[in-house]
């Protein structure tokens, strides 16, 4: 029994897949920081935090939907879609206008998704897949084909005010995983939706509002794609009908690395957001060692593949999550 | 018990002494993760003989079989096969070998035909299928087990019944020549009618020289069937290779559990004078449940018996609102209660234990916590967690649990033993302290010990007030545990009995499916309509009759019981002919009603009741012996038509 007891300290920290997601991540950071002199600089440090915002606002709603055992291929429509449309309501109602409408057409189109995924019991991969087709191909119609960049000035203060000395874009980035984090971890809502990806069956025969919570990721990843959108709109003060094209593909494999289970109830947020670090590390890495970015992908899912794989090993051994 | 055992009904031999051995084992040991499932198990069979595998819950005999089977692969242990070491990398091996295994739930494609299935192993062979030739031998292995007429070739399995089913994977074993056909829980779902054929079979294949070994935990047919028998104990063989002719049943409960343990459960009583708690009338839940009622009272324990298939599962998902109601009316405390889903029937104070446990209870990514405090979370209604006002329960529950505190923390509920995950399912549910507690198979899979802690746990809830709906399919639990039983067959009620006038064997009888019985059924109609009479059907036993069928409206001859009842002989009407017991027409003290009982006995003899035909008649004292000019039917006519019956349906 003592033995037990002794392997709860630090040892037993370690099988935790966060920390052990969060040793690789420093990994990276040590490894990019000797092969590229200008890592460490503050200004590639900022930058790295700068591009970090997106991809990580949209892996935090995939993240809800993979820990229902879901999946939401639109993402990056629903970012290019909402984007457009708030460009065109923002000479009507204004800055908060249009990024009201942009969030609210990001939650719509997920309640959409939810609904045909959750109520009528269609695969969420197909489902996401036509709606990431209907999506893009909307945002190119209402775009006419062109990007949007008559943008009122102002817009531009979203990102870079800052907020207790951190632009807001990160400020905003940092402020949603924290309410996630305390969201899937301390609500009914967010613990309905673990036990939903663990054990759909033993959720309902519990009692659990299997149907809502099973909704409710699509929601957040819809609307959280649009928030998103609207950061990277704000951030280059152009919207383009193509915002957001094969984001899904970085989002997904940002919450695979940060150590989540595609067949749901396991991961966390914390892991999606060293995930996302760690992503956005190898691509500025690449980038600084100036590897040629036809390269880059393969390098990219190299990694992906290896992460995914150097975990399922140590899991399988470890017995641990 | 009476009635199923083996009075010497088997006109086979015994295995042929010094057979050669087809398989052996010893010193077999398999791990699942920290659980020991094997822990030295020895088991050796000859060819030509039936051998019982017998153990409690969790013993690790079906661990064993799937051992040999080759679904499993042992951690040590030696294996022999015809002599020769043999190690089955995979259920294909084995049934190369020739080891074939006939699954309680079948693994038969449902959309393929009969014949497809038999065989289905030749499509993983490469070359063409001849299908006529398939026939020709399909045929051949059901006229071998004297089933060529009971199975179509061309009919789709799911419309099959359960015994059919199984007589399609026998098939299928012997279409690739097994030598070793390993029987899981064969009789599970079956009428009596139906495990008496499937004893034939068996018997068949042990006279052609097959090696069968029967899995069962129905001790009455495990001294029918088999030859020999092998118990285990907690992952050990602790009786090898017994003959079975030199045990009682109670020297293999002695082997299995380890001790006397004489009745292990006591009758409690409830008051069910008071107001039902729960009371469902006509309940209909297309498909499987069509016409269940019965009323659930204060700190009773009501089991629903029945076998496998007649709806008594989905009866309960019904009351607890996982399953869409078609008909019918549920009252809780008295009002209408018609829960649209589970979390409407927490909130009204009722709880379930489903049956799968992995499949329907466990959230394995939860802690045992959390997992503890499930239902809590669709109890509650705030937007947090308020798993801080069940902190003193749970403290209180863990004591009963026999768990330690730092264990609520363990990250996986998996790690535990079957029987530590049930109680810890089942605090799940007493810690919202339930009116009504609705459990599915509480004790499957768990280990014998355990089943104490958990028949304590529910006798301490159902003293606290709460009424509990128990369903089974383990008999002896159902009659030690429950204070009533209420038997359901093909989805309908058809008894509501207390427990103490009850047995296995006539549980079985009640529970057998009434599709099965249809004949009967059918006979009974038949000979009412025929003589302006009331037939039925029963089971005599101690001065108690047993009603299991009644046809017939005519007033004057009723004989004093519906469908169901399990009245005294005194307290029927046909008293005179029940004391008699014998095959012509007795009449009654007052003269008003004549009564024919008739044996039924099948062939392996297995008693089946009597049918029984009562008639009003005119006060002539039977003394006058004079039948025919009394207008009565002829007494030997019906006798043989009887007969005949039971040797075409039974």
């Amino acid at each position: 029994m003592s033995d037990s007891l002794a392997r709860r300290g630090w040892a037993r920290l370690a099988t935790r897949l966060e920390v052990r997601m969060f040793g690789l991540a420093l990994i990276v950071f040590a490894a990019l920081s000797l092969a590229s002199p200008f890592f460490l600089q503050t200004n590639n440090l900022l930058n790295l935090l700068d591009q970090s915002v997106v991809t990580g606002i949209v892996s935090a709603g995939m993240s809800f939907v993979i820990l229902t055992g879901g999946i939401d291929l639109s993402v990056g429509s629903v970012l290019g879609v909402t984007a457009v449309l708030m460009g065109l309501a923002m000479p009507h109602g204004g800055i908060l206008g249009g990024v009201l409408v942009a969030i609210a057409i990001g939650a719509g189109i997920g309640l959409f998704s939810g609904i045909l995924v959750a109520r009528f019991g269609l695969a969420s991969f197909v489902v996401t897949l036509g709606v990431m087709a209907i999506g893009r191909s909307l945002a190119y119609i209402f775009s006419g084909q062109n990007s949007i960049s008559d943008l009122p000035p102002g817009f531009n203060d979203l990102v870079y005010t800052p907020i207790l000395g951190v632009p807001s874009n990160v400020a905003t980035l940092i402020a949603l995983y924290v309410l996630a984090w305390l969201y899937l971890t301390f609500t009914k809502g967010g613990r309905t939706i673990y036990a939903i990806g663990s054990n759909r069956e033993a959720a309902r025969a519990a009692g659990l509002n299997v149907l809502a919570y099973s909704i409710l990721p699509y929601v957040v990843s819809g609307a959280l794609a649009a928030v998103a959108g609207v950061l990277l709109s704000a951030q280059i003060l152009s919207i383009d009908p193509l915002a957001g094209t094969a984001l899904e593909l970085d989002a997904i494999a940002a919450v695979v690395i940060g150590g989540a289970s595609l067949a749901g109830g396991r991961g966390s947020i914390i892991g999606t957001f060293i995930g996302v670090f760690i992503m956005v590390m190898i691509r500025n890495g690449l980038n600084l060692l100036g590897v040629s970015p036809f390269w880059q992908g393969s390098a990219i899912g190299g990694i992906i593949i290896a992460a995914v794989l150097a975990e399922r090993l140590i899991s399988a051994r470890t017995g641990g999550r | 018990m009476a009635g199923r055992g083996g009075e010497g009904a088997l006109p086979l031999s015994p295995p042929p002494a010094g057979e050669a051995l087809l398989l052996s084992a010893r010193g077999i040991e398999k791990n699942f993760g920290p659980t020991r499932a094997l822990a030295g198990a020895d088991f050796a069979l000859a060819a030509g003989e039936v051998h019982g595998l017998l153990g409690a819950n969790g013993a690790g005999k079906s661990t064993l079989s799937r051992v040999i089977s080759g679904h499993v692969r042992r951690d040590r242990g030696e294996l022999l096969w015809r002599g020769k070491p043999f190690d089955p990398a995979g259920p294909r091996a084995a049934i190369e070998a020739g080891i074939g295994m006939v699954l309680q739930e079948t693994s038969l494609a449902p959309d393929l035909t009969v014949l497809e299935n038999i065989f289905l192993p030749d499509l993983a062979r490469p070359g063409w299928l001849s299908l006529r030739a398939r026939r020709a031998e399909a045929l051949s292995i059901l006229g071998n087990l004297g089933q060529a007429e009971t199975l179509p070739l061309g009919a789709e399995i799911r419309r099959l019944s359960a015994a059919q089913r199984q007589l399609v994977e026998i098939a299928k074993a012997l279409a690739v020549d097994a030598a070793l056909i390993i029987f899981d829980e064969p009789t599970a779902s079956l009428s009596p009618g139906e495990v008496e054929r499937l004893f034939d079979v068996m018997a068949r294949l042990r006279a052609a020289g097959h090696g069968l070994i029967f899995v069962s935990h129905r001790l009455e047919e495990v001294l029918a069937i088999t030859d020999r028998v092998s118990v285990m104990r907690e992952g050990r063989t602790v009786a090898a290779a017994l003959p079975t002719a030199s045990l009682s049943q109670a020297d293999i409960v002695r082997l299995m559990v380890g001790q006397e343990l004489g009745r292990i459960h006591h009758h409690r009583a409830a008051d069910i004078t008071t107001a039902s708690v729960l009371t469902a009338r006509h309940l209909a839940a297309a498909p499987m449940v069509r016409d269940v009622s019965f009323s659930l009272h204060r700190g009773e324990i009501l089991g629903l018996g029945g076998l496998v298939g007649a709806g008594r599962s989905e009866t309960l998902e019904a009351l607890f609102g996982l399953r869409p109601r078609q008909g019918g009316e549920v009252l809780l405390s008295g009002r209408p209660f018609a829960p649209r889903h589970p979390r409407a029937a927490i909130r009204a104070g009722i709880a379930f234990v489903p049956e799968d446990r992995r499949g329907q209870s466990i959230v394995p990514d939860f802690s045992v916590r959390e997992n503890l405090l499930l239902g809590h979370l669709s109890a509650h209604r705030g937007f947090g967690l308020g798993y801080r006002t069940r902190e003193a329960r749970i403290r209180a529950l863990l004591k009963t649990l026999d768990l330690p505190a730092e264990r609520l923390l363990d990250a996986n509920m998996l790690n535990f033993s079957g029987g530590m995950q049930q109680k810890i399912i089942l605090a799940r549910w007493l810690l919202l302290e339930p009116r009504v507690l609705l459990l599915d198979e509480p004790t499957k899979g768990v280990d014998i010990g355990t089943r104490q802690a958990i028949y304590a746990m529910l006798r301490e809830a159902a003293d606290a007030g709460t009424a509990i709906l128990v369903v089974s399919s383990d008999f002896e639990e159902l009659l030690g545990l429950c204070s009533r039983i209420v038997v359901i067959s093909d989805g309908a009620t058809i008894a509501e009995m207390p427990s103490a006038v009850l047995d296995e064997a006539k549980l079985t009888l009640f529970a057998a499916p009434r599709s099965s019985m249809a004949a009967t059924g059918q006979f009974l109609s038949e000979l009412a309509a025929e003589t302006g009479g009331v037939a039925f059907w029963a089971l005599l036993d101690g001065g108690r009759l047993f009603c299991l069928a009644r046809a017939g409206v005519s007033a004057p001859a009723d004989p004093g019981f519906a469908a169901g009842a399990t009245p005294l002989f005194g307290e029927t009407r046909i008293k005179a002919a029940l004391d008699a017991a014998q095959a012509r027409f007795v009449a009654e003290a007052d003269g008003d009603r004549h009564t024919l009982l008739v044996p039924m006995r099948g062939h392996r003899g297995h008693d089946f009741g009597v049918i029984g035909l009562s008639l009003a008649g005119p006060g002539l004292p039977d003394a006058l012996g004079l039948p025919d000019a009394l207008g009565l039917p002829d007494a030997t006519a019906i006798t043989r038509r009887v007969a005949d019956l039971v040797s075409r349906q039974m």
